[in-house]
């Protein structure tokens, strides 16, 4: 698992979200992150580490390549801009509603 | 593990179960283009919410959802009344 900088992460995002295009998935994980960096202690032992609130962690995978990045207040608006850009750009091999106009049917009239 | 057939019922679930426990909810998004589907699942490990779609209007919600989530994660604030609404 790699952990990159906001940066860099939206990048390797894009490189995954690219090379899935004709197979596979690509899966991202959002959860909230307190930033301990130890594996909570077991019973008997202090817990001598505070608990930080503002950030979140990131993941993301196409099945064999991983990547994540830790995101805190002072960097996500930035981040949540390029990184909304980013999914729309390339979550677009959805169905598209079309109500109001018809749907253009090729004829062989010519 | 229902897949619910409402976005409106969805998203007000998830941000329900968020608030309850934050920092046990994590929020996974699987998105397959060879399929052309999209699927957001939200769960706490107890309880698991999920949403699947291949319709291009659901990409925003979906987007707007996981930002909404992204920003409350970060932010200190403990409840959603002090959050300003889109």
């Amino acid at each position: 698992m790699v952990l990159l900088e906001n940066d860099s992460f939206l990048t390797e995002l894009t490189r995954l979200f690219q090379k899935c295009r004709t197979s596979g998935s690509v899966v991202i994980t959002l959860k909230k992150y307190d930033g301990r960096t130890k594996p909570v202690p077991k019973k008997g032992h202090p817990e001598s580490f505070e608990p930080a609130d503002n950030k979140c962690l990131l993941r993301a995978s196409d099945g064999k390549k991983k990547i994540s990045t830790v995101v805190s207040t002072k960097e996500v608006i930035k981040f949540q801009m390029a990184y909304s850009n980013l999914l729309r750009a390339h979550i677009d091999g959805l169905k598209k509603k079309d109500k109001k106009s018809k749907s253009k049917k090729t004829k062989a009239t010519q | 593990m229902p897949y619910y057939q409402t976005w409106e019922e969805f998203a007000r679930a998830a941000e329900k179960l968020y608030l309850v426990d934050p920092m046990k909810v994590r929020v996974v998004l699987k998105y397959r283009h060879c399929d052309g589907n999209l699927c957001i699942k939200v769960t706490d490990n107890a309880v698991c919410l999920q949403y699947k779609t291949d319709q291009a209007q659901d990409v925003k919600k979906i987007e707007k959802l996981h930002g909404k989530l992204m920003r409350l994660m970060v932010s200190k604030e403990t409840h959603s009344g002090a959050m300003e609404t889109d």
